[in-house]
């Protein structure tokens, strides 16, 4: 069974009256062995490749290998499908009507997917949620898979269904499966994309040249199979009066959970987190409490990881209540740099919102402020990945000036990674 | 999360339960830090309770560790730990990591907060108060099997500007309650407690006796190279028949409050006390600079550990009242107590009620002290008091502020 420990970073103290309380909750785990293989249920993978006309004969190509490259990483044993995506999606392997729609992955199914895969054609139009919902048929068929995952390949923009037909999709699959996203070349919408990923808990990045799509897919099909935790929730508990004003991961990525909150009981909420492999996460809560007089000390959060109904690991967020200011004055470094980070994040894709809609001036804003954000929370990448947006006059103020001709993929490589946030130790 | 049992928390600790609390003395000598065995979370080795939950992180020795054999009367504190406690904010469930279920009030660690009831009509609580840090303050008490009205109340305030007072009170508080408790039992059979010169009797030498011993286990949990050797005050009370023996020793107080009687039977060794001598009256001199600064007590650096001695008859229906300055610091006339004990609903109530009222009033009053409330309910008829009563003079054995030193 995996391990998990938890270890909270915060300044408990607030002065008189203080009602909010910030903490970075970290959450690790050890020992999550591999997918499908510790006992918590069967895992199932579904590689969907975008066969539209606009992937032409060199993204196929590359495409059909990166698949085969994938069915390579998935452990014997595994439920598998492949979906091919037009404007509609289709079971390109295995090969039924009807009945179980995935297959136990073994030498011989091995083989029949790569040959499946050999017959993709680059024909028809693009409707990702016509896609997801197949996968999400697949994986029920199966009906006792505890660990659902999927890859989702694109090229280019959602133009065969419309965005309500994409938003149902998604909505429905909430909860069902995660999905992590690539998009090849520089004909696909971040936005687009990012909105599925972060809806179904997976990552989103872009492959700029077809080249790269092995690598990406065999990366990204080990991390999924070393993924032995099938799921797990971020339990929050406040007390009674108490009020959860957000509820962010905030690494490895920024990702918002506060509206995604179930409720356990009247006083906690859990958050889906999906699948753990060995791997840390940082958690950014700010809970309102109802003041109280100085010299009092009361529990702000309870933060529990739960895998099922069973509470992992716990980490306590306290208040106190101080009349020293030289204790309640200090913000705690980790709350300030993943503070920052977020607003990193947030500034890099409104920037670059603005440049995309000619609106030059919050562009150029929006990317120094982000510039500043990045140098002073020391995040490198996204320091690099700015400079080839943006002229950096001076990090220090945020003062820079909008690059002409920019790479479209470099603008999406930085929107991509927006989200991607460093950490203060190690 | 289960709330049926209190669960092996947390489950991370992987090794706890295997390891089980260190031995104290292993801890010590090997300068290791065990795991609290409730949280898991490192402990430094001298100390008794963990600063993350609150836990007692030696549960199998019991409070003072003097030795003195405690009788069966006495309620062992934390052994077993309940599984349900109740928080004294709201009333919800405490949870095992220490803090209430539903209001997330802390709850107090054993030591912060703890109460005794050895019967419906003897109790008490102590209490860390609001502004202190930790609860040097001790209380113990003790009472003859029924229908014997016999009962033992000593409490100690451990003097914060010491080192080690908390743990040295509680000693000095135990020891003190088990030397009386012995000379009340020696005194069985005898109607009027076999003391018949109350002035210089068993239980004047009893009280004494209980002094010394105390000042002795305060002595014993002072360490060798103490620059600041704990100490504490030391007030006790004994009910044998219809009389109170009672004996003081700085500034924590004993009151009879009776519907015959409110008076204060203790004299206080304190700067407060000395200006009272000196003619500025007393309101004036108990909110003085160094009103609270004591004269004598107990520990290491005391000269005289010799206590004030007296003896009281009870005539009425009432209460005998031991506390600490951090009661008496917002009420200290009798009368002015004798309301305050009206409004905790001292009308015939439970003594552990009536204290816990009493400490919460304090708190709200500001508990810039740690606060400790031991009662006695006693009623004249049951208490012996049948016969007319006998006039005896509280007597005290040595005059106040005969020390040049204080200890604030």
């Amino acid at each position: 069974m995996a391990l998990f420990t938890s270890a909270v970073y915060q300044n408990e103290f607030l002065p008189d009256g203080g009602t909010d309380v910030n903490a970075i909750v970290t959450i690790a785990c050890s020992g999550a062995g591999a997918a499908g293989q510790t006992g918590s249920g069967d895992a199932g993978e579904i590689i969907i490749v975008d066969t539209s006309g606009s992937m032409g004969n060199a993204n196929m190509a590359a495409a059909k290998q990166a698949a085969m490259v994938a069915l390579d990483h998935i452990l014997d044993g595994t439920y598998f499908a492949v979906v091919a995506g037009n404007h509609k999606a289709y079971l390109a392997y295995p090969m039924v009507q009807s009945g179980a729609g995935m297959v136990r992955m073994d030498a011989r199914t091995r083989a029949e997917a790569r040959r499946a895969i050999g017959y993709f054609r680059a024909d028809g139009g693009t409707a990702m949620g016509n896609w997801l919902n197949l996968a999400r048929a697949l994986f029920d068929s199966i009906g006792h898979l505890a660990q659902k995952h999927a890859i989702l390949l694109t090229d280019g923009e959602n133009h065969n269904e419309t965005q309500q037909q994409l938003d149902l999709a998604i909505r429905n699959c909430v909860g069902q499966f995660q999905v992590d996203c690539r998009g090849v070349g520089v004909d696909w919408k971040v936005a687009e994309i990012r909105k599925i990923a972060q809806a179904l808990l997976g990552t989103v990045d872009i492959i700029p040249n077809p080249s790269q799509l092995g690598q990406a897919f065999a990366e990204l099909m080990q991390a999924s199979m070393a993924r032995g935790v099938a799921a797990a929730d971020l339990r929050v508990w406040i007390p009674q009066g108490a009020q959860v004003l957000f509820v962010r991961q905030v690494s490895p990525t920024v990702e918002d959970l506060t509206g995604r909150g179930v409720g356990i009981n009247p006083l906690t909420a859990a958050y889906p987190t999906g699948s753990w492999g060995d791997e840390e996460r940082d958690y950014h809560l700010q809970i309102r409490l109802p003041a109280k007089s100085v010299g009092q000390e009361q529990l702000a959060a309870r933060v529990q990881l739960a895998v099922g109904n069973e509470v992992l690991t716990q980490g306590l967020v306290k208040a106190k209540w101080s009349s020293d200011t030289n204790l309640t004055a200090q913000i705690n470094p980790e709350v300030a740099h993943y503070t920052g980070q977020t607003e990193l994040a947030r500034a890099i894709q409104e920037g670059l919102q603005a440049k995309a809609t000619g609106d030059e001036r919050t562009a150029t804003t929006k990317l120094g402020r982000a510039a500043q954000l990045a140098a002073e929370t020391g995040n490198a990448e996204a320091t690099a990945k700015l400079r080839k947006v943006v002229d950096i006059d001076d990090a220090e103020t945020g003062t820079v000036r909008l690059k002409r001709g920019v790479a479209k993929a470099d603008e999406m490589a930085l929107d991509t990674a927006s989200t991607k946030t460093t950490r203060i130790r190690g | 999360m289960s709330t049926e049992d209190t669960p092996a928390w947390p489950l991370w600790a992987t090794d706890h339960d295997a390891a089980g609390p260190a031995a104290p003395q292993e801890a010590s000598t090997l300068g290791l830090a065990a795991p609290c065995p409730e949280c898991g979370m490192p402990v430094r080795p001298d100390q008794r309770y963990c600063e993350n939950c609150g836990a007692d992180v030696h549960p199998d020795l019991a409070f003072g560790a003097s030795g003195g054999a405690a009788s069966e009367a006495t309620v062992k504190l934390n052994r077993p730990r309940p599984a349900r406690r109740a928080c004294l904010e709201c009333g919800g469930e405490v949870d095992a990591d220490g803090y209430c279920q539903t209001c997330g009030a802390k709850a107090p660690s054993p030591r912060d907060h703890f109460e005794a009831a050895p019967a419906s009509w003897l109790g008490g609580v102590c209490d860390r108060g609001v502004v202190h840090a930790r609860n040097e303050d001790a209380m113990a008490l003790w009472t003859a099997a029924e229908p014997d009205r016999s009962a033992v109340l000593v409490v100690c305030d451990g003097v914060s500007s010491s080192q080690d007072s908390d743990v040295a009170a509680m000693a000095a508080a135990e020891t003190a309650r088990d030397v009386l408790a012995d000379a009340v039992r020696g005194l069985a059979g005898s109607p009027d407690g076999g003391d018949t010169d109350p002035g210089t009797g068993p239980l004047h030498r009893a009280l004494v006796e209980a002094a010394a011993r105390a000042n002795d286990a305060v002595v014993a949990h002072t360490a060798p190279d103490s620059e600041n050797a704990a100490s504490c005050t030391f007030a006790a009370a004994v009910v044998v028949g219809d009389r109170v023996h009672w004996a003081g020793l700085g500034d924590s107080r004993v009151y009879l409050l009776t519907d015959t009687a409110q008076v204060q039977l203790s004299t206080d060794h304190s700067g407060a006390e000395e200006l009272i001598r000196a003619g500025v009256p007393r309101e004036q001199a108990e909110t003085g600079l160094h009103a609270h600064a004591i004269t004598r007590w107990l520990g290491r650096d005391a000269e005289d550990v010799v206590p004030d001695t007296g003896v009281h008859p009870v005539t009425g229906t009432g209460w005998l009242l031991v506390c600490t300055d951090g009661l008496w610091n917002y009420a200290s006339a009798p009368g002015a107590l004798a309301e305050q004990l009206l409004a905790a609903g001292s009308d015939g109530a439970d003594p552990v009620a009536v204290a816990s009222r009493l400490v919460k009033w304090a708190n709200a009053q500001g508990g810039k002290d740690n606060v400790t409330v031991a009662l006695a309910r006693l009623e004249a008829n049951l208490n012996g008091a049948s016969q007319a009563p006998t006039a005896i003079a509280a007597e005290s054995t040595d005059a106040p502020g005969t020390s040049v030193e204080e200890k604030i």
